[in-house]
């Protein structure tokens, strides 16, 4: 197999799926998309059933009395009560622990009504849904009894359920009258009709349920007849008491068969007949006529990487490679493929680096990248990788440093509002706190650790500058202060290109920014260049630290500057000392005759034991004239 | 009636005092003499008298040449710019003829030149013939002493011409810079699009970027800058604002203006019909002792200037230019109106105060920034707020800076109640004119202090 063909797809079946019983004559095979159970029901169940939960659950094993066709079988939430279909008039119900079915009691809908299925809304709380609407009950398993909580009543032909939501789609006419409801704990409430083209109907299969970004969202895909080609149409239930907006349309290019999933909030189509999947982000830019944003594919169309199970041999086991878009695939939301036939169970996965090679678009692949659960490596890799290219786009790297920081900002003006807000020593909100934090955040200390120590700027000084440049000016564009860390960075590396102009001009428009730790180390830059000195003591100025200009002013000799910005706190002894290093007497006389002439110092001085050299010093210099008097 | 004849320039020239030592070969020494028709005897007999004034000082000063002489009706100025090249200035002292009972007297109003300031005029001339052409020596060593002849006839001909003596205060002294006050966010977008042009092009070594008459960004150190500014401010922004306005182009403030594409100066002017690259000057930058050679492109859109100083051994295609243009007029339009922006929300409200404007001349050593609220515009008219006399002072004071040490004041009081302060401190100067009658040292010092503390915000300067 030739791997390299391979390289760029960027989709990913789990390399270690479920596997279960494939479907044959004797056995069948259901999924209940709840519990993410595999249920493989051999001869009726009379010879055994199998159940297979997700990844680290313990697979349960019973018989059952086979009474019928099984229909539909499912668990409860809580895997204590099994219901089964086997008539379309009544659902059987048997308690179940240690892997054994109790006594069998059953639940029949309305006379006259057909189950058209059933699902577990809550624990112990079953949703029947009939041809004339969905019957909900309160299941007791100790009494083996049941209650009728709520009905409602709805011509229904076909539904969906999404388990994630508590939200079905009860369809009619075709699917051209489509009811979202909302099914709550003891209640059943419609939400407001999806508004389609009237009379334009829908299959089952071509609806679709799930969540993106953590709103509920129904897709529902439209055949296009004649030249034009088949769309996604998305519709976000967000509106006015749940309602069902239309928002986004996902433009396929294609026509034929399709299959949706839906994986870290990006939309996964299908296509059978060209074996190959499209991917689509509705959080994306795209084309928007007022109400609708229209979307093009983010990538170009691949295929699954080739994925392989091990079968049992008649020898030994030996590899199968399993064959991808093929027609056994069952998909289920939000990221399950099975292949009943074969007897597996998969999760979708997308390898995001792969991805952002295939998109090439820096700015997008930040975008995208900044919403995937797993971006921030990929992103910072990809950052990395850019940065490290011998022509780095600048301004590609200056729009992702926006979408970067555009995330910064808004979680820095969060964690504010919520300091304000519990300001007044309150109870810790840590479920608040992690709601705040980003998908990807990276922030300027991450920057600092995972970009610019790892550029060589030994190598390409001017690089470095440019890169940092556009960062600080991403930074600036929203409002965020550059750290000192980046401030230092910027000036080494100005200062190594001897940029002292540059440099100059960077302070004095404010991009790198005061502090106390800066003014010194532009104070030892001082011997590079004259400039460094006049910045350290403007910016000594602005921060207003007295205390640091006299320090500078005495080690540069100007004893009488730095005296008279002293306040009644200064040392006579460091001006005295200054004063007589500098070997002028005059001004050692003018520093003795301040201190002695100002009463905050006149007692100081002779307190002091340590001036009291001083003061003999000068009585031996000016021993002609006692001024002393 | 009084009759005032203003400052001219007598002569002007430039010799080697190491040629032409034989005799009868003084001739050889001459490589520009201003004005041309003065006679080769004429022309010799006055370099020799400069030659014979310098060795005959030397003999007393050997540390440094004689820079001036004074005579009644003359003042001469001597500049070396390199090792045995001169250039010499002759000014005739203005001159004031009064007539009084049909008599007329003439007084020379020797005052009027100060030598610092003329010195500061020579000296530009010469850098601004080395912008162009290099140092005379390289001319030389390229050339020969005929090329060079040809090379200095042809600036110092058109140079002379634009000189302005007249009007000539502190600000020769200085050949400041004027930077444009922005905030960070705006100069952090001209930075990005200087980074984005620079690192495009390899062949691109430097950009420096104006916005009217004022830089942003320059990528080149301030001495060089400095006389870049002088030629950008005094020759060619002018020239081509002209051409500009002939061209019946529509009032700069105009909304239409946007809509304006940027162009080049320097180069292909018009890229649609272009054939050629055109002229595109060649500069020499001095960074680091030693020289670098560019070719000087500038482009202008609305109010923006962008000099790109492309390496001196690059081919100049039309191609480039084409491919520059395109890189740099969307990109450059978009950051010329978050500048006009920004500089709109900053008009003045000091006005309204009703106080008079300050008077003050503000520079930094460093950078070569000025600011003056004394020059309403930087044209060296007439256009001044304060009088020429306190100017004057301002120069003088100047010269003897260097005995205040890094911090110093000194304080003037004229005969007509005008007060000048100089003040400098951490590489910056500072001169403030007031004009107070019946004022004492203790009221204007405490003015002085207000005015430094509403002007000098952000920066440290010495107490007092």
């Amino acid at each position: 197999m030739a791997e390299t063909n391979h390289s760029d797809c960027y989709l990913e079946l789990s390399s270690d799926p479920i596997r279960f019983e494939a479907v044959n004559q004797l056995t069948n095979v259901f999924f209940d998309d709840s519990n993410k159970d595999v249920f493989a029901v051999r001869s009726g169940g009379v010879m055994g059933v199998v159940v297979k939960g997700p990844k680290g659950t313990k697979p349960l094993n019973f018989r059952m009395e086979d009474r019928g066709t099984v229909l539909s079988i499912k668990f409860s939430l809580d895997h204590k009560i099994l219901a089964v279909q086997r008539v379309s008039n009544s659902i059987e119900l048997m308690n179940f622990s240690d892997e054994t079915l109790d006594s069998e009691y059953s639940v029949s809908c309305k006379k006259n009504s057909n189950i058209l299925g059933f699902v577990w809304s809550f624990l112990n709380e079953l949703a029947i849904v009939t041809d004339h609407g969905i019957e909900l009950y309160s299941v007791i398993p100790g009494k083996k009894s049941f209650k009728q909580l709520k009905t409602i009543s709805a011509t229904v032909q076909w539904f969906v359920w999404c388990p994630a939501n508590k939200i079905a789609i009860l369809a009619s006419a075709h699917g051209s009258q489509l009811q979202p409801v909302a099914i709550k704990q003891g209640s059943i409430n419609k939400l407001p009709k999806v508004e389609t083209e009237s009379g334009r109907m829908a299959l089952e299969r071509d609806v679709t349920l799930a969540t993106l970004y953590s709103t509920p969202v129904l897709l529902i895909l439209r055949h296009q007849s004649g030249p034009q080609t088949a769309e996604v149409h998305v519709h976000m239930l967000n509106g006015a008491g749940q309602a069902p907006v239309k928002s986004h349309v996902l433009k396929l290019g294609l026509s034929g068969r399709f299959a949706i999933n839906l994986v870290d909030d990006l939309v996964l189509v299908h296509h059978q007949a060209s074996r190959s999947s499209q991917l689509f982000d509705i959080a994306l830019p795209g084309e928007s006529d007022g109400s609708v944003k229209y979307h093009t594919p983010i990538a170009p169309a691949k295929s699954f990487k080739p994925t392989s199970i091990v079968l049992p041999g008649l020898v030994e086991s030996e590899a199968h490679i399993c064959e991808l878009y093929s027609p056994n695939w069952v998909v289920f939301q939000p990221n399950i493929v099975i292949d009943a036939k074969l007897g597996c169970l998969w999760h979708i996965s997308i390898c995001l680096e792969e991805l952002c090679d295939q998109i090439k678009d820096l700015g997008v692949c930040t975008q995208l990248a900044l919403k995937r659960s797993d971006g921030k490596p990929v992103l910072l890799k990809l950052l990395l990788d850019t940065i490290t290219q011998d022509k780095p786009p600048l301004e590609k790297l200056n729009e992702s440093f926006n979408h970067i920081n555009f995330v910064y900002r808004d979680w820095a003006e969060n964690e504010l509002q919520s300091t304000l807000a519990s300001s007044p020593p309150s109870v810790p909100l840590p479920e608040s706190k992690t709601n705040n934090q980003p998908r990807v955040f990276i922030d300027q200390n991450c920057m600092t650790e995972e970009i610019f120590q790892k550029i060589n700027s030994e190598d390409d000084l001017t690089k470095t500058e440019r890169i940092l440049t556009s960062y600080l000016s991403s930074l600036a564009e929203y409002g965020i202060s550059a750290q000192y860390n980046l401030n230092k960075l910027l000036v080494t590396t100005l200062a190594k290109q001897e940029k002292f102009t540059a440099l100059q001009q960077l302070v004095q428009y404010g991009v790198i920014s005061d502090s106390k730790p800066l003014a010194v180390f532009l104070l030892s830059l001082g011997n590079m260049h004259a400039s460094s000195n006049q910045m350290a003591l403007d910016m000594l100025a602005r921060l207003d630290a007295k205390e640091e200009i006299q320090e500078v002013l005495l080690s540069e000799g100007q004893v009488l500057s730095a005296l008279k910005i002293a306040d009644d706190t200064a040392q006579p002894r460091k001006f005295l000392n200054a004063a007589k290093n500098a070997d002028d007497s005059t001004l050692f006389h003018s520093v003795i005759y301040y201190f002695r002439n100002n009463p905050n110092f006149a007692a100081k001085l002779k307190q002091d034991d340590r001036v009291v050299s001083y003061i003999n010093e000068y009585n031996v210099i000016f021993s002609d004239c006692d001024t002393d008097k | 009636m009084d009759n005032k004849k203003n400052i001219e320039i007598k002569n002007f020239f430039i010799f080697n005092s190491s040629y032409g030592a034989k005799e009868n070969e003084e001739y050889k020494k001459i490589l520009y003499y201003y004005p041309f028709g003065e006679s080769t005897e004429i022309q010799i007999k006055n370099i020799g008298l400069v030659e014979g004034i310098v060795q005959f000082t030397e003999t007393f000063r050997p540390s440094s040449y004689v820079s001036s002489l004074h005579t009644n009706k003359l003042r001469q100025l001597y500049f070396q710019p390199e090792l045995n090249f001169w250039i010499v200035m002759t000014l005739s002292v203005p001159l004031v003829t009064k007539i009084k009972d049909s008599v007329s007297s003439n007084e020379y109003m020797e005052e009027d030149i100060q030598d610092n300031v003329y010195e500061a005029i020579l000296s530009q001339a010469y850098y601004m013939y080395r912008l162009f052409w290099g140092t005379l020596e390289q001319t030389l060593v390229t050339g020969n002493a005929d090329i060079l002849r040809n090379r200095l006839d042809t600036f110092f001909n058109a140079y002379l011409k634009t000189v302005k003596l007249s009007n000539a205060d502190i600000l020769n002294l200085y050949g400041g810079i004027q930077y444009l006050p922005l905030d960070r966010q705006t100069f952090l977008k001209v930075q990005c699009f200087v980074n984005l042009l620079e690192s495009s092009y390899g062949c691109i070594e430097e950009i420096t970027f104006l916005y009217n008459e004022h830089v942003i960004w320059s990528g080149i150190e301030p001495n060089d800058m400095k006389v870049m500014y002088q030629y950008l401010i005094g020759m060619l922004l002018p020239a081509n604002i002209e051409t500009e306005l002939q061209g019946g182009s529509m009032p700069r403030n105009s909304p239409f203006a946007t809509l304006k594409r940027g162009r080049f100066i320097t180069g292909p002017t018009n890229l649609k019909q272009a054939k050629t690259v055109g002229t595109v000057p060649r500069v020499y930058l001095f960074s680091n002792d030693c020289f670098k050679e560019h070719h000087l492109a500038v482009y202008r859109c609305l109010s923006a200037t962008v000099c790109i100083f492309i390496k001196g051994d690059t081919n100049l295609t039309l191609e480039l230019f084409k491919e520059l243009d395109e890189l740099i007029n969307p990109r450059l339009s978009c950051v010329v109106a978050e500048i006009a922006e920004y500089c709109s929300k900053q008009i003045m409200p000091s006005i309204t105060s009703g106080d008079t404007i300050p008077k003050f001349i503000y520079f930094n050593k460093i950078n070569l920034a000025y600011k003056s609220t004394i020059h309403l515009d930087n044209k060296q008219t007439e256009n001044s707020t304060c009088s020429k006399d306190s100017l004057k002072i301002m120069a003088d004071m100047k010269d003897q800076n260097e005995f205040l040490g890094r911090a110093g004041e000194s304080i003037v009081k004229t005969k007509n109640d005008y007060w000048v302060v100089g003040k400098n401190s951490n590489f910056r100067e500072f001169y403030i004119v007031l004009q107070t009658k019946n004022a004492n040292l203790i009221k204007i010092s405490e003015e002085v202090k207000k005015l430094c503390d509403n002007e000098l915000k952000g920066i440290f300067f010495h107490p007092f």
